[in-house]
């Protein structure tokens, strides 16, 4: 087993190429996705209603403390002919205590804008209540102050969790989203040596020998295994240290999400083995099934956006969309072990299930 | 030593290998010849263990391999028709990797290699890497492999196949080094006949996944040892000539060479004059005519009425 693992670590580091290359485009499409240097994303914003000049600008400035959209005034008319014409997806219509968002046709965004604007008015509302109740003009200074300093944040955490959607970030989202989702091909692509070594006739080779056919395959397998998982926790380490990415201070809770997804990809990848012929339709089968596989689960929007039922139900019995709950859960709401061990669970039942199918597929061929 | 009894492999429908029946003495070198898809890769992987025949059983020094394939798999090298090494990695990882696999470890793991890398011949290029070797080259470190365990005996399918004459004879002069001086058993498979007869002390031919004929050189071709073959070679083909002559009544077998003809008929049927009167009459230029004793393509093609090759 060890000899099997050395080889293929050994192969690999002659042809690297696949691997480096998944590595690379997991990066590349986290910072396109994410948009680091393509600046943020404009929405315009006009007011429905009568709001002083510096209203106004408080409320654009709490707005363009995103770091993704940037909230620009324009008039009425121009924002509702753009949107009508295609040139931007939305505007927001802003009144004092409420809002609006002008769209042309449904687009997965605007909920993450609704999510985003809304969590900016509800915090002024509330601000305005207080305000209101308080006679001192300063009260607004001090609880500002007050929220960005220590012993308010931590209250100001347990209202987030209260409202779990608060605190949702897309940058993360599609950090986790591009990692799942390019670590399936090096997975697949890796465990596919089996279907290659059997094509070349090495595997027979390797079957005449005293090695055990177990042996064999548990090779293969912990060389998939690793590989993924490698590449999975250097692509967060990478962005948590070089792009300076919040990915929460469990990090052992990612490592054991990690660990359960991989082994859960390492063993659809020995059903999908098991179901094809060869390497050709392996080739052709691994971007389908990745592709859909995380449209459906959620790695490239997030789940929450998604109302079909039908769609709903076949992203339960995907294994990226336990791991993006779990990971979304570890980082972007605190919370611990406890809270993701239902979905690593069903991440290990899927893994056993696919592994013991796709190994009796695959003995049955031979 | 090995033995096969009416052994048999059906795929789905297709019958690959149709009892067969053969066997192996120690220190022998056995030829399996036959035609492409005749079935000799598919009795070989039964030999060796890596599919359980249909029907049959294969025993090694008279326990059967299908029930404890253990039993053969550390004294058996096999050789596959297919270059089955990593190609990115060079000769002497490749080595290494298999050797481990077979328990070598250390100094010995590390004197076997030499040894067999001297045996082919490719101790200077051993740091190569696989895929930049020539197609000779390949195929004897594809040989290479299946002797580092030093099998009792060692199974070729086709070890010499789309390669350069001169890797050949470096082959064949091998093969035959390790069956004469270390009395290693050979079965060596082939659609090449003049491999097969240097080779071989008995020769199974096979057809259709059916042992047709068997025995020593000369008992095969004693089998048309009252024939003899009559070579026509022609400036072109002519069909109808053909037709002709194959209506001769003491022809036996009749077939199409590239450039002409050959004939099998009885010894002494003085069937020369028909022969050079029928070309007469078709107007065709005969370049040459010979009259041989017959080979063992001549067996095969009496046999089965096929070439060995297309
Ligand atoms: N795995 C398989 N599934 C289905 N049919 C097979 C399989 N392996 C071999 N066959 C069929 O069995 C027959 C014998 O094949 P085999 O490879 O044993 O012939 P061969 O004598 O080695 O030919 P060649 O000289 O081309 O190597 C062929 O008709 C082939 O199509
Ligand atoms: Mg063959």
């Amino acid at each position: 087993m060890k000899s099997i693992l050395l080889l293929q670590l050994q192969r690999l580091r002659r042809e690297p190429g696949l691997v480096i290359w998944m590595f690379v485009m997991t990066i590349g499409f986290v910072l396109l996705l994410g948009g680091f240097g393509m600046g943020k994303t404009t929405v315009p914003v006009y007011f429905g209603e009568t709001l002083s000049g510096s209203e106004q600008e408080n409320l654009i400035n709490r707005l363009n403390e995103s770091d993704t959209y940037a909230f620009e005034i324009t008039d009425e008319d121009t924002a509702i002919k753009k949107v009508a014409l295609g040139e931007i997806p939305h505007a927001i219509k802003a009144m004092k205590s409420d809002y609006q968002i002008v769209i042309a046709a449904d687009n997965p965004d605007q909920l993450l804008l609704d999510q985003y604007v809304k969590q900016i008015y509800a915090h002024e509302l509330r601000l305005q209540a207080v305000e209101a109740s308080a006679d001192s003009s300063n009260v607004r200074a001090e609880i500002e102050r007050n929220l960005d300093e220590s012993p308010i944040t931590l209250t100001n955490i347990t209202a987030e969790e209260a409202n779990r959607t608060s605190g949702y970030d897309q940058k993360n989202h599609y950090l986790f989203g591009m990692t799942l989702f390019f670590s399936i091909y090096t997975i697949i692509f890796s465990l596919g040596k089996v279907a290659e070594e059997k094509r070349t006739g090495t595997w027979n080779r390797v079957i005449l020998s005293p090695v055990r056919k177990w042996q064999v395959y548990i090779g293969h397998l912990c060389y998939a295994f690793m590989i993924g998982f490698v590449q999975i926790l250097a692509v967060f380490l990478c962005f948590k240290y070089v792009f300076d990415f919040y990915i929460g201070d469990d990090f052992g809770a990612i490592i054991l999400t990690t660990a359960c997804y991989t082994f859960a990809i390492v063993a659809l990848g020995m059903l999908m083995l098991g179901l094809v012929k060869s390497m050709e339709q392996l080739n052709a089968l691994v971007p389908i099934v990745s592709v859909s596989m995380a449209m459906i689960g959620g790695a490239y929007w997030p789940i929450e956006a998604v109302t079909n039922s039908v769609i709903l139900a076949i992203s339960k019995l995907l294994p990226i969309t336990y791991a993006m709950d779990a990971l979304k859960e570890v980082v972007m709401y605190n919370q611990g072990i406890v809270a993701i061990a239902e979905s690593l669970s069903i991440l290990l039942v899927i893994g056993v299930l696919c592994m013991g199918v796709g190994i009796n597929l695959m003995e049955r061929k031979a | 030593m090995l033995e096969t009894t009416n052994l048999k492999k059906t795929f789905k429908k297709d019958i690959a290998v149709n009892d067969v029946n053969l066997y192996l003495d120690k220190g022998e070198s056995v030829g399996l010849l036959g035609p492409n898809g005749a079935g000799k890769s598919t009795t070989i992987s039964m030999i060796s263990s890596l599919i359980k025949p249909t029907a049959g059983d294969v025993t090694w020094q008279g326990k059967s391999i299908v029930k404890d394939p253990s039993v053969i798999r550390l004294q058996l090298g096999v050789v596959p028709q297919e270059i089955a090494l990593y190609k990115e990695l060079t000769a002497n990882e490749n080595l290494k990797f298999f050797g481990r696999i077979y328990g070598l470890k250390g100094n010995l793991l590390n004197e076997r290699i030499a040894h067999v890398l001297d045996i082919v011949g490719l101790t200077e290029r051993k740091d190569e890497l696989v895929k930049n070797y020539s197609g000779g080259m390949q195929r004897r470190i594809n040989i290479a492999v299946a002797l580092l365990h030093e099998p009792e005996i060692i199974i070729m399918d086709e070890p010499t196949v789309g390669i350069d004459p001169q890797s050949r004879n470096y082959i064949l002069e091998m093969v035959q080094k390790l069956n004469r001086e270390n009395g290693m058993t050979v079965l060596y498979t082939s659609h090449y006949m003049e491999e097969v007869e240097r080779l071989c002390d008995r020769i199974y031919i096979m057809d259709h996944g059916k042992v047709i004929a068997s025995g020593t050189k000369q008992e095969l071709t004693g089998i048309l040892s009252n024939e003899e073959t009559i070579v026509l070679e022609l400036d072109r083909q002519y069909p109808q000539l053909l037709l002709q002559l194959a209506n001769i009544e003491n022809v036996l077998r009749i077939i199409e060479t590239e450039k002409g003809v050959k004939l099998i008929a009885p010894k002494k049927s003085r069937l020369l004059g028909k022969v050079f009167q029928m070309a007469e009459q078709h107007h065709a230029q005969i370049v040459s005519v010979n009259v041989q004793v017959p080979t063992l393509e001549d067996v095969f093609l009496h046999l089965t009425g096929r070439k060995l090759r297309d």
